[in-house]
């Protein structure tokens, strides 16, 4: 944490290399976050690259007193994907409309790679899949609870909530998904 | 305590967490054991959040913080010419890329060496596969019949020594052992001082003949070895003071 805050000084006096160094260190895990969020990898990369442009744009705004680097990276990536959530939404009720005609071929996961869906894995596909059918405020309570295993003080901080909505969130998340996944037919062995 | 199941729904997560107090937990745990509807919602909870955390890690994709570093840095300066080909040199001039190329270096060597190139005339036909093959099979058969033959003349060797020392009636395992200063003079025993027999003289002289002819046959017998074994066997008094 210490490192960023040096590497963010470093960064605002225009040290190329030390903006590299913080791009290098925090790349994946907002990859990731954006990905699980998406459930597309395209869209994540895109999304993830956005990300670090408003970051670099806006990095003379943090302060150290707002918490972590960390915790004020995903802050800006969760207000980018609810934005892009909101953005998409009409897209998204399009396809749904298109997905109730009679089509054979499923559309989320021929929209995935071949080489993705041999990474995922059977289960971890259907959960991704699960993940993706929750609704926004529940799916990055639960992404950032269970998958990027923030504690509900830093939550609180990125999602600008109360903490007993921060805890009520991840529970009705917990509790959707399982449901969503017993009808996907994935039950505990 | 007086559990609902809109209790355990609410307190799932707390539950999971361990942040009950201990009489809700009891109370939680008692309700769950015995609730036909909470008993699987609390087992298909835990094993979506089981799936959660199994789900792997993602790689990033291949050049996305150049294209990030593009992005914001803006591109690098693209380097041509003579400063490309520094560049280059630059790159493969690390120590892990010599020490690999030099040991590809020796191995090829090592191989066409022991394929039978001959270096003092080379010619290019020997470095076809068809020769190298031909000159390695040759090499590892020549090798093969040497050892074949170094064996088996060690085995004669060593069958000419335990059969002097069975006929002499010598324990196999005597010959480096110290002589025994209080031996007895037995009758028929010779301890060197006495005078050979005419027939232990042909003998001996039979045994020199077969040693000389080995050693020709054997590189390895014809030096310091042959010698040094003679000499033991002589200085041991075994050929000397048996049969002369």
């Amino acid at each position: 944490m210490e490192q960023d805050a040096q590497l963010v000084q470093q960064c605002l006096q225009g040290d190329g290399s030390a903006w590299e160094e913080l791009v290098r260190r925090h790349s994946r895990r907002i990859f990731n976050i954006c990905y699980r969020f998406t459930g597309n990898r395209t869209e994540a990369e895109d999304l993830s690259q956005e990300v670090f442009l408003r970051v670099y744009r806006t990095v003379g705004s943090y302060r150290s007193a707002y918490g972590g680097f960390a915790t004020w990276m995903t802050s800006v990536t969760r207000n980018l994907l609810i934005d892009h959530y909101r953005r998409t939404k009409r897209d998204r009720i399009t396809d749904s409309l298109d997905d109730s005609m009679p089509v054979v071929e499923n559309k989320a996961s021929s929209a995935r790679r071949p080489d993705e869906q041999a990474l995922l894995g059977e289960l971890s596909s259907q959960v991704q899949s699960a993940l993706t059918k929750l609704s926004p405020e529940l799916r990055e309570a639960v992404v950032l609870r269970d998958l990027q295993q923030l504690d509900y003080s830093e939550i609180q901080t990125v999602l600008s909530v109360p903490e007993g909505t921060v805890k009520s969130r991840i529970n009705r998340g917990r509790i959707e998904l399982a449901r969503i996944l017993q009808q996907m037919g994935v039950r505990p062995s | 305590m007086n559990w609902t199941c809109e209790q355990t729904e609410l307190l799932l997560t707390d539950y999971l967490d361990g942040l009950l107090q201990p009489e809700q937990q009891h109370a939680f745990d008692l309700h769950v054991n015995s609730c036909e509807r909470c008993t699987p919602l609390v087992s298909n909870v835990t094993h979506a959040i089981a799936g959660l955390r199994a789900l792997p890690e993602l790689e990033l994709p291949p050049r996305f913080v150049y294209n990030v570093l593009d992005a914001t840095l803006g591109p690098r300066e693209t380097v041509t010419g003579w400063a490309a080909v520094r560049a280059w040199v630059r790159g493969i001039a690390s120590p892990r890329f010599a020490y690999g190329s030099l040991s590809l270096a020796a191995t090829f060597l090592m191989l066409v060496t022991i394929s039978g190139f001959n270096w003092k005339k080379p010619r290019i036909a020997d470095l076809s596969p068809a020769n190298i093959y031909r000159g390695t099979n040759r090499k590892a058969q020549r090798a093969y019949a040497r050892s074949t033959k170094y064996v088996s003349d060690l085995r004669v060797v060593y069958e000419i020594q335990s059969k002097l020392r069975q006929d002499n009636g010598l324990p196999a395992n005597s010959e480096g052992a110290a002589p025994d200063s209080n031996q007895q003079k037995d009758p028929g025993r010779t301890d060197g001082t006495n005078p050979a027999t005419p027939r232990q003289q042909n003998r001996a002289n039979d045994i020199n003949t077969h040693l000389e002819v080995l050693a020709e046959d054997l590189p390895i017998l014809s030096g310091r070895f042959c010698f040094a074994w003679s000499g033991k066997l002589i200085s041991g008094g075994l050929l000397e003071g048996r049969y002369r």
